[in-house]
């Protein structure tokens, strides 16, 4: 029996040698190699401040309360503004870009309406010529386990901190190997006493075990393995590493279904600020958190929140870490919680669709979700901003309302693409005309026929072709053209009327359908098609002759793809959402830069431009004019689909390029044309982002020329009295039947003149 | 009599006008929208006017050559010419953010001068200078598709700027050459 005994005996200590060993081995492994997933995080283009920039006071204040900063009537450090009517003086708090170091710099601004006017340093800093912002984050993918921390060397953690944690939560931790018996025998005590759990017996290395291993049950068992564990770990470790680690590992508070680990992130989840920003007030106010992160909360329980931090500051004030004073000062303090967390998650969700679209060319899902991965995109928070606060209030003015009787169906709906004019980075995109929504990506997935927005690459066609000008006489009557098989295809105008000799320019302008037809077959479909491709269609659609009105499936994306182009004078660039990939320290690992390829003759496209800027002037868009005082000329073309299905419009400055669509999910008509619908919207966001007026040069070999106003086939007839100024390309000049310039000597036609004056 | 003499002196005034329109001034900036339609019976003072919006007018950027001074470390690729030195208002975010790029490619970071640069043509993206800078940059990569487009760019807003004319048509002959 004894023998027995005896053997059992021997093979229980070998197993629990064997234990040893294994926690021994597990927690070596485990712990250098500690590396948490971390999620990808993406930042919006950061704010450039610079004399002369697009932006007004308010604009910089709101995006200064995004970023955390906190305004003070003297701006004494970073993080910290102030803001006095057209005054805005701050001091950012630097980044590390991955096209370099942005220091952290004190600034006083001076606006001017919605530009800043000047921009000045202090003392120290001498002139400044610009400034960067920090990036606002908009966006982070997350790791499955839903945690995220923002690491942090235990240097860079305040001394406060670390002292309040440890005066709170294990005050022996310096003298102690791992567990503390001493402690556990003084909390029984003091817990005793108060009658309550006012201290653990728990030693924050025993904390850190039960975090990494993430286990639930009390069993004996458990707590024994961490009581081992936490010996082995400080066997291996020092008492920095672990400390370091228990900063950046410990839970304190939910985000949804993202779980807050570690102070830096606690820190920008409950004050939106930086951690080394903070006060001792709000420093004992996280330090008092692990002992349990949603009984404490700040915002949800703020009395509970309020005590346990006036615990925090009483028990650093009994180990001498702070005076008297200074923890009757801190306890005075009002909590200062930010409001919300800092918006984060599903901010942007149809701007996040196309990011992932472009990353997951390079990246998988894996990289992303762990990898702490900097992610810096083309999001124009000014303009997402803008546009976002406007875009519902917009479609809803123009919504058709449902005729009494009828069922109404689902809302009209919407989607915007805005991107810069000049490098095609996308600025802004809808894909609803509800903010946030994250369901259906119109201004990706809804692909619709795009009407007459195709009618700029036919007339591009024609110019690009050397046979025809913006004088050209196109024929606007009824035509039957042959398919394949018996089928024809008889076009009709919108208005369904036929306007005769017209114009190429007028053609273009009035959006006629039969005229652009008449010059589309002349130059051939083919030759179209091609053009849409060389603007950046991805699509071949076949060259069916119904290509020339429209018949073109398209998303919005693409639309903005095809105008970027137009926009930017024949030079093609690929629109990106992305610019720079990095790691969480800052290297570099991918960059994506502007490209830009030359499309189209520079002096096609200023003709070409000259027509589109008179669609505002005295085309399809004519009646947005006064809204636009300030902003023409600008150039643009509406678009409207059979049935009134879909109601387009893209249009440009010399800054941004935006596209608006309009339409059912449905495909049920919307009683919209492009003009009256899609149109008004555009002009509503765009006047409000003010946007600015194009400049474009003549090339050299532009010619200005009269040609009567009344388009005519033969010279007999043409009325001279009525005359229109249009470029011409040298060598291609307008037909004698119409020109009213160069055939005549000045005094013909100034007699001319003079003739039609007379009363 | 007198407003006849006006009409008169208004109606040489278009034509002037339009005489000069129609010269060809090579690369001389030209509003877009040129006076659009003239009505041969419009009543004078408007037509005189003409045109009565004022259209904004791009005005090539000031440009002082200064002689290179800096030797710059011999590149992946040697550049045609070194661009030249533009002496930038100092304290310009342009001049700025030129430096940088300068500072970039004598660390012989090539792709830090190519971002430098394209948040330079962020805030002037009309600058025909930055855009050959880029151009030079992606040459000196060897990566001549994307050096093509930019002097291309480049050169389409170059205006009425000989020499830097000249200095992108020299890069394009390079790019052509390879």
């Amino acid at each position: 029996m004894g023998w027995l005994i005896g053997r059992l005996l021997i093979v229980l200590v070998a197993a629990i040698a064997i234990w040893c060993v294994w926690i021994d081995y597990k927690i070596r492994r485990d712990f250098s190699a500690l590396q948490w997933a971390l999620p990808a995080r993406l930042y919006a283009r950061p704010v450039e401040l610079y004399a002369g920039a697009h932006l007004s006071a308010a604009e910089l204040t709101d995006t200064l309360q995004r970023l955390g900063y906190r305004e003070t009537n003297q701006v004494a450090g970073p993080g910290e503004y102030n803001a006095n009517g057209s005054r805005v003086r701050l001091w950012t708090r630097g980044f590390s870009f991955w096209d370099g170091d942005e220091p952290s710099i004190y600034a006083d601004i001076d606006f001017l309406g919605r530009r800043i006017n000047s921009l000045r340093g202090n003392q120290a800093t001498g002139d400044i010529a610009l400034a960067r912002l920090e990036p606002v984050e908009i966006a982070q993918i997350n790791p499955d386990t839903g945690e995220d921390r923002l690491p942090l060397a235990l240097s860079d953690v305040p001394t406060d901190l670390v002292n309040a944690v440890i005066a709170v939560e294990d005050h022996r931790f310096y003298n102690h190997f791992g567990v503390d018996p001493i402690g556990i025998a003084r909390a029984f005590v003091t817990n005793l006493r108060a009658g309550g759990i006012v201290q653990g017996g728990s030693t924050l290395t025993q904390q850190l075990i039960k975090n990494l291993y993430l286990t639930e049950d009390q069993t004996l068992r458990r707590k024994i393995e961490e009581a081992l564990m936490a010996l082995a770990l400080e066997l291996h470790f020092s008492k920095d590493e672990i400390l370091g680690a228990y900063m950046n590992e410990i839970f304190l508070g939910q985000d949804g279904n993202r779980a807050i680990h570690g102070f830096a992130l606690a820190a920008e989840h409950y004050f939106g600020r930086p951690l080394d920003e903070l006060d001792l007030d709000e420093l004992a106010l996280l330090a008092g958190l692990p002992r349990g992160a949603s009984y404490y909360h700040p915002r949800r329980n703020p009395q509970r929140a309020t005590d346990r931090r006036n615990v925090v500051l009483a028990q650093m004030m009994n180990q001498g870490f702070i005076s008297q004073q200074q923890m009757e000062q801190a306890q005075k303090q009002e909590l200062g919680v930010s409001a919300r967390p800092t918006q984060r998650g599903s901010g942007y969700p149809a701007f996040m669709d196309l990011v992932r679209d472009d990353l997951s060319r390079d990246y998988d899902a894996d990289a992303l979700q762990t990898e702490g991965l900097r992610i810096f995109t083309t999001l124009d928070l000014r303009v997402q901003n803008t546009m976002e606060a406007a875009l519902n209030d917009a479609v809803a003015a123009v919504e058709v309302p449902t005729a009494p009787g009828q069922t109404a169906g689902a809302p009209l709906e919407a989607a915007m693409v805005i991107t810069d004019a000049s490098t095609g980075d996308i600025r802004a995109v809808a894909g609803s005309r509800r903010p946030g929504y994250t369901g259906f990506n119109r201004a990706l997935r809804a692909v619709r026929p795009v009407g007459s927005l195709v009618k700029p690459a036919v007339m591009l066609t024609a110019l690009e072709s050397g046979r025809y000008n913006l004088a050209s006489v196109l024929n606007d009557s009824p035509v039957t053209i042959k398919l394949d098989g018996n089928n024809t295809w008889s076009p009709r105008n919108y208005d369904n009327q036929t306007y005769g000799d017209v114009y190429l320019y007028d053609a273009l302008q009035r959006s006629l359908n039969l005229a652009t037809v008449d010059i589309g077959m002349q130059v051939g479909v083919p030759e179209v098609v091609s053009t849409l491709r060389e603007l950046g269609l991805a699509s071949n659609p076949p060259p069916y002759p119904s290509v020339l009105l429209g018949a073109v499936n398209m998303s919005p994306l693409d639309v903005a793809q095809m105008y970027q182009t137009l926009a930017s004078n024949g030079f093609r660039s690929p629109l990106r959402a992305v610019e720079a990939v990095t790691t969480g320290t800052g290297e570099r690992l991918a960059r994506y830069g502007i490209e830009t390829e030359q499309v189209a003759d520079p002096t096609s496209m200023y003709l070409l431009e000259w027509a589109m800027q008179g669609v505002f002037e005295r085309g399809t868009a004519r009646n947005m004019m006064s809204r636009l005082d300030r902003n023409l000329p600008l150039a643009g073309k509406t678009g409207t689909t059979n049935d009134l299905r879909d109601s387009w419009f893209a249009g440009y400055g010399s800054d941004l390029a935006g596209v608006v669509w309009l339409g059912h999910d449905d495909n049920r008509d919307t009683g919209l044309t492009g003009s009256s619908g899609a149109l008004r919207v555009w002009t509503d966001i765009m006047s409000r982002l003010d946007i600015q007026p194009r400049q474009s040069f003549a090339p050299a070999d532009v010619v200005f020329q009269r040609v009567a106003q009344q388009a005519i086939r033969t010279g007999n007839g043409r009325d001279c009295s009525d005359t229109i100024m249009l470029p011409f390309r040298q060598g291609q000049m307008p037909d004698p039947a119409t020109s009213c310039d160069n055939n005549d000597s000045l005094l013909d036609r100034l007699i001319d003149r003079v003739r039609n004056i007379r009363p | 009599m007198i407003s006849r003499i006006s009409l008169l002196l208004a109606i040489f005034m278009i034509s002037a006008c339009a005489s000069s329109g129609s010269a060809t001034r090579p690369g001389a900036p030209v509003s877009n929208s040129e006076p659009a339609v003239v009505r041969g019976q419009t009543d004078s003072s408007e037509s005189a006017q003409e045109p009565a919006r004022s259209y904004p007018v791009q005005v090539p950027p000031q440009r002082v050559d200064v002689p290179a001074t800096t030797t710059t470390p011999p590149p992946a690729e040697p550049a045609p010419e070194t661009p030249r030195e533009r002496a930038a208002p100092p304290g310009t975010p342009a001049s700025t953010l030129l430096a940088s790029v300068d500072q970039a490619i004598a660390d012989g970071d090539l792709e830090r001068a190519a971002a430098v640069s394209e948040r330079a043509l962020r805030i002037s993206p009309r600058d025909a200078y930055l855009w050959y800078r880029l151009a030079s940059i992606r040459y000196q990569q060897q990566r001549y598709g994307e050096a093509e487009g930019f002097a291309r760019r480049a050169l389409s807003f170059a205006g009425n700027d000989g020499e830097l004319s000249r200095d992108i048509n020299s890069l394009l002959g390079q790019i052509g050459q390879r």
